[in-house]
């Protein structure tokens, strides 16, 4: 009987290590969309250092026969603390490897080399840890005190453990379901996009991975104060790819999936196999394991990829859940969106949805109020942008050569030119997105050539892109809600102080957001994941997603792409409204007639080259413009 | 000039073609007919879905509703590979030559499907008609100007001696006088020479010239059609370049 | 001899066998953009399948290795077929591709345990006379491993450089579009490539179990490192950049033993590989593809 309360005992321990450690992890990969193939040395470096922080000097204790760095006798907690310390710490190295620029996969073989090197490291390097033999007689919290081998004491060991687990759980649903939390996803879903929204890619990347090493480093520590020894073998690489297997399983950016999987994979697997009765062949049995686990892998991401706990849509919208599809609460909503309200994205035949969408709601209101833009508009007419000779080539071809332009301010300027004429890729140096080969940029006075994209978004240099870039699982009001910026949840410090903290604002940043959507007639698909939206409807939100993140200068990159001639002119009339409530905006469009509508100036650049600017009357009296568009 | 460089043209015909991606139609309802000794050209503002068109007869975009036939033979939706075994030469208008490769193995790409005794003999029509590659034989072609990269590309495309030339603005980010040049001595003499070429080009008043029929495409569909004659003096022509100023 | 000469000559040994497998191993990327990091567990299988044939059927193990070449071969081409290429059909991010490489490789390593037990093996095999080249020396075993990579390596430069095969494998590389536009059946060029690539994955790994001596199922698990770390030194899916990856990684590998600790071997293989990740990724002398 008590065998088996002992072996209850511990496999509640081993299942809150387990369970700690894939929360993490999945904080990491579900969330934060950063495959951290090391994750098994920041458990590891926890489980040593709360070792030989518990454990006396290596030259006086149990003889001297094993070597190790610290020896410093601490009581309990303090190894425990050390040991979720050094896990935060040791991810610092690693942000250079996950920084913006790496392709997703090379940076995970990268971590996952890393992993290996440290293994081996660790293994060669004596007097660091003891070498490949590793530390034991590790002692364990309070044995001086209270018998480790009693089974009160594993009991309480194994409540620790589970209050750590449970505490965990929710310090992390904490972070997720914060504004952070939502930066986190949309980085997940499209960094390049968050990075232009304003979003400091490099330190969420840090800082979750901070997060994470920290809760692998105290799970660490648990789980050697119990088995009292920690070796290198424990920790080898595929250690990683069992838990990488437990959140598949489970189910990526879903905690409780995290936890599920952590019960299924590595706490099951373990357990199970113990029952087998040895065989002839003492590696079958383990060997079989990692087979399962393999084959496990490869069957979740084809059979069912989001795992048995799929990751949830949040509802935000505050009519509560079940808005989600028709039930407009408006009066004013416009008619024709019963039409569609149930089905999304494709009408049937012929009928293209998007020449119904009714942005009528937006007459009636203000952008100045729903921008939350300066009373009084600023004065048109200053030079608010200007650049120097900004030149681009890619591998020796140059694109874009010697583009001087000047944009002013509270002006719709158009960027028009034939195919190739170096329009996006010159939108995009003047977000940031690319950097420029040579020349300069100024805007309001200051040279921003070399600022990053983040910041001049931060600046009020806000851009669109061409491509649909919805962060796709991310609802539509989640979507516009992330852009807002200067959230005081939108950071790991902000999210860890609650809800109670930036709560009332995040309720009022839904409001306006809500506000925006009833504006452009698409509130009723304020918690429809962006992806499943209509071609038009995606741009939509791109463009509420921009305007929200307070542009001073709106940079629109063919914002009537792929978009029905009817709403492309309801679009245009909106821009024009908004020119007039004091914000300017540069947009590249290749359909003319726009151009002629709404825009002035128009600069016309071919071939990487600025040929012409003035109004669209003007310029379509001009040979060159003629030339350059019906050549002849 | 290059009696021997293609061979007589086939006729290529879409009937109410369309197409695009997703299942979801970029270009609705059109017909084309291109036949041998012409050129036969698609013109429009950009967006207008030429380029859409012209993958969706080669195999490259599949093909919604409507029928592609070469010679007599249906081609909607076969493969590109299998389109070129039947005498059509796609040229896209971007990543149009393997940029790793040198100038000569681009060419030998060119004439994968031709018999091996074969290659050197077309080699040798095709530098016939490009002089300027027999200097760069050995240049990768990643680092050709740009001018010199699309002969490179139309030669590849001549390795086989094809019966149909598909070419996708063939004179995009060319200096105008290659691009004339391109337009009025190669192209139309393509078509001279017997073969059918049918010809996007953004360059439309060039297009016009070299051309016995032109397609205005706007907004996914052909918006004017006819003889060149006719349309450069059609006001609607310009308009769907330039817009109508006032009108929306 | 000098401390020196004889580890240079071990690293041309580790550098044989590694651009072996290096060459394999990046023209998968090359043609399907495949971190394939199963190929480890290919080599480890195919060098057992070459032991089988040579202990228990009693085949010379020169005569055997064809059997490990043909094991690489099949198993390559079968998995690039019926689990890489469906999982690239739907689209799915790289990482998730590196993800079901590893489940791969998994299944490869251990599911060879399970059946051949964690008990170590050698070829019956002699290593022959001994040779004095240049100052170093070399069994016969030896100066056969080197002087199969030479040969290996002249036959992919001809393959590539001279057939119609090899351009074709090139041009779906570069452009899988536009070689289709000039009639190359792509599909069946990948799969050829894969035949080919998992035979070199399957000679690497025989040749790298003789050169060892004695093996066991889990021997490659870490030879990936190396081969991730040649072929990032050399620029991915370069075969050239391979094999002068390969050559500098298994040379200093052997003079980091000799000078600094055999113990950390691996370890300046590691240093190369984090330096190109973070600083170079497309090889010393690539560029990054446009489109």
């Amino acid at each position: 009987m008590s065998a088996i309360l002992f072996y209850l005992a511990t496999i509640i321990v081993y299942g809150a290590v387990d369970a700690m450690a894939c929360l993490a992890l999945n904080v990491e990969f579900g969330f934060a969309g950063l495959s951290n193939f090391g994750f098994i040395i920041f458990q590891a470096v926890g489980a040593y250092v709360a070792a030989t922080l518990s454990m006396g000097p290596w030259r006086t204790s149990n003889g001297g026969f094993q070597e190790y760095v610290f020896g410093w006798h601490l009581p309990w907690p303090f190894p425990w603390i050390g040991a979720a310390l050094a896990g935060g710490l040791l991810a610092l190295p690693f942000v250079f490897l996950v920084g913006k620029r790496l392709r997703g996969d090379f940076a995970a073989v990268g971590l996952l080399v890393s992993a290996v090197l440290l293994n081996q490291l660790v293994n060669n390097f004596v007097p660091l840890f003891n070498g490949a033999a590793g530390v034991s007689i590790v002692p364990a919290p309070f044995q001086g005190i209270w018998n480790p081998q009693g089974l009160g004491y594993q009991f309480a060991y194994g409540a620790v453990a589970v209050v750590l687990c449970v505490a965990t759980y929710f310090l992390l649903r904490r972070v997720t379901e914060s504004p952070y939390g939502r930066s986190l996803r949309a980085m997940r879903d499209n960094d390049v996009v968050a990075d232009s929204l304003g979003k400091n890619i490099r330190l969420q990347r840090t800082s979750i991975m901070v997060l994470g090493g920290a809760i692998a480093g105290l799970s660490g520590a648990i789980l050697v104060g119990f088995i009292n020894l920690w070796a290198p073998g424990a920790w080898g690489y595929a250690e990683t790819i069992v838990l990488f297997a437990a959140i598949i399983v489970g189910g990526a950016g879903n905690h409780k999936g995290a936890v599920l999987g952590a019960i299924l994979v590595p706490l099951g697997f373990e357990e199970v196999t113990r029952f087998i009765p040895p065989l002839s062949n003492p590696s079958l049995v383990p060997a079989l394991e990692w087979v399962a686990i393999g084959l496990l892998i490869i069957l979740f991401l084809w059979f069912r990829p989001d795992g048995i706990l799929p990751e949830r849509r949040r509802i935000l919208s505050m009519s509560g859940p079940g808005s989600g599809s028709g039930s407009g609460s408006s009066a004013a909503e416009p008619a024709p969106d019963a039409v569609f309200g149930g089905a999304l994205g494709r009408a049937s035949d012929g009928a293209d949805p998007d020449a119904l969408i009714n942005l009528g709601n937006l007459d009636s209101m203000d952008f100045r109020e729903l921008l939350r833009l300066d009373p009084a508009p600023p004065d048109a007419g200053p030079v608010i942008m200007r650049t120097e000779g900004l030149t681009r080539a890619f591998n020796g071809v140059t694109v874009v050569e010697d583009v001087s332009i000047e944009i002013h301010r509270g002006r719709l300027t158009g960027l028009i030119g034939p195919n190739g004429a170096g329009k996006s890729t010159t939108l995009a140096m003047l977000a940031g997105t690319l950097a420029p080969t040579a020349g300069r940029i100024f805007y309001e006075g200051r040279d921003i050539t070399s600022m990053p994209s983040n910041r001049r978004a931060g600046a009020g240099l806000v851009r669109t892109f061409q491509l649909a870039s919805e962060f796709k699982k991310l609802t539509v009001l989640e979507n516009l809600v992330s852009a807002i910026p200067d959230q005081s949840g939108d950071s790991l410090t902000g999210a860890l102080r609650g809800r109670r903290y930036w709560g009332a604002e995040d309720r009022a940043n839904i409001e306006r957001a809500t506000e925006m959507l009833h504006g452009f007639g698409l509130r009723q698909y304020a918690d429809t994941y962006a992806g499943a939206l209509s071609g038009g409807q995606r741009r939509l939100v791109e463009i509420m997603r921009a305007l929200l993140a307070r542009p001073t200068l709106l940079l629109l990159d063919e914002p009537m792409a792929g978009v029905h001639p009817n709403l492309a002119h309801k679009i245009g009339d909106q821009l024009t409204r908004l020119v007039e409530a004091g914000m300017t905006i540069v947009m590249v469009e290749h359909e003319l007639s726009i151009m002629d509508a709404f825009c002035d100036p128009v600069i016309v650049l071919a071939e990487g080259r600025v040929l012409a600017e003035g109004t669209m009357a003007e310029l379509r009296a001009k040979p060159e413009v003629v030339e350059a568009y019906l050549v002849g | 000039m290059s009696a021997e460089l293609s061979t007589a043209g086939q006729v290529l015909t879409a009937h109410q073609v369309s197409a695009g991606y997703d299942g979801r139609a970029i270009v609705q309802g059109i017909d084309v007919e291109a036949t041998p000794g012409r050129v036969v050209s698609i013109v429009g503002p950009n967006g207008s879905g030429k380029s859409t068109l012209l993958k969706s007869l080669v195999g490259v975009v599949p093909v919604l509703a409507g029928r592609v036939s070469v010679g007599g033979v249906d081609i909607t939706n076969e493969p590109p590979e299998r389109v070129a075994t039947l005498g059509v030469g796609y040229v896209p208008q971007v990543d149009d030559v393997f940029t790793p490769l040198t100038v000569k193995e681009n060419l030998e790409i060119g004439g994968y499907l031709l018999a091996r005794q074969r290659v050197p003999e077309r080699m040798a029509a095709v530098l016939e008609f490009f002089p300027r590659l027999k200097s760069m034989m050995s240049r990768k072609a990643g680092k050709l100007s740009g001018g010199e990269r699309k002969m490179l590309a139309m030669g590849r495309v001549l390795m086989l001696a094809p019966s149909v030339l598909v070419l996708d603005e063939p004179t995009a980010n060319l200096a105008p006088l290659v691009a004339t040049q391109l337009l009025e001595e190669y192209i139309r003499g393509f078509a001279d020479a017997g073969s059918t070429v049918l010809l996007v080009e953004q360059r439309a008043k060039a297009a016009l010239r070299i051309s016995d029929h032109t397609l205005v495409l706007g907004g996914g569909r052909v918006v004017l059609s006819g003889a060149p004659a006719q349309l450069a003096d059609n006001p609607v022509f310009v308009e769907s370049f330039l817009g109508g100023g006032t009108r929306h | 001899m000098s401390v020196f000469l004889s580890s240079l000559g071990f690293g041309i040994i580790s550098a044989a066998v590694l651009a072996i497998a290096t060459v394999g191993f990046t023209m998968q990327f090359a043609v399907t953009n495949v971190l394939n990091l199963a190929y480890g567990s290919v080599m480890i299988n195919s060098a057992f399948v070459t032991y089988y044939l040579n202990a228990h059927l009693g085949l010379n193990a020169w005569v055997a290795l064809l059997g490990g070449v043909a094991t690489g071969s099949v198993a390559s081409y079968l998995l690039n077929r019926f689990v890489y290429t469906p999982f690239q059909r739907r689209h799915l991010a790289p990482i998730t591709i590196v993800i079901v490489a590893l489940g791969v490789d998994l299944c490869g390593t251990f599911g060879l345990q399970a059946i051949v037990g964690g008990s170590y093996f050698s070829y019956r095999q002699s290593l022959g006379r001994e040779w004095h080249v240049l100052g170093m020396y070399y069994s016969t075993l030896q100066l056969t491993i080197i002087a199969i990579a030479l040969g290996v390596m002249l036959a992919v430069a001809w393959l590539l450089k001279y057939t119609r095969l090899g351009k074709a494998m090139r041009a779906t590389s570069a452009n899988p579009n536009l070689a289709r536009n000039s009639g190359v059946r792509t599909d069946r060029v990948i799969s050829t490539t894969w035949l080919i690539s998992g035979a070199l994955a399957g000679l690497a790994g025989t040749v790298f179990a003789m050169n060892t001596g004695v093996f066991e199922a889990t021997s490659a698990q870490l030879y990936i490192v190396l081969l991730l770390a040649a072929m990032f030194l050399g620029g991915p899916g370069e075969p050239y950049g391979a094999m002068l990856g390969a050559a500098i990684i298994g040379v200093a590998t052997e003079l980091s033993a000799a000078f600094i600790n055999p113990q950390y071997k691996m370890v300046i293989a590691f240093v190369i590989l984090l330096g190109m990740l973070m600083f170079r990724p497309f090889g010393l002398f690539g560029s990054e593809r446009t489109a």
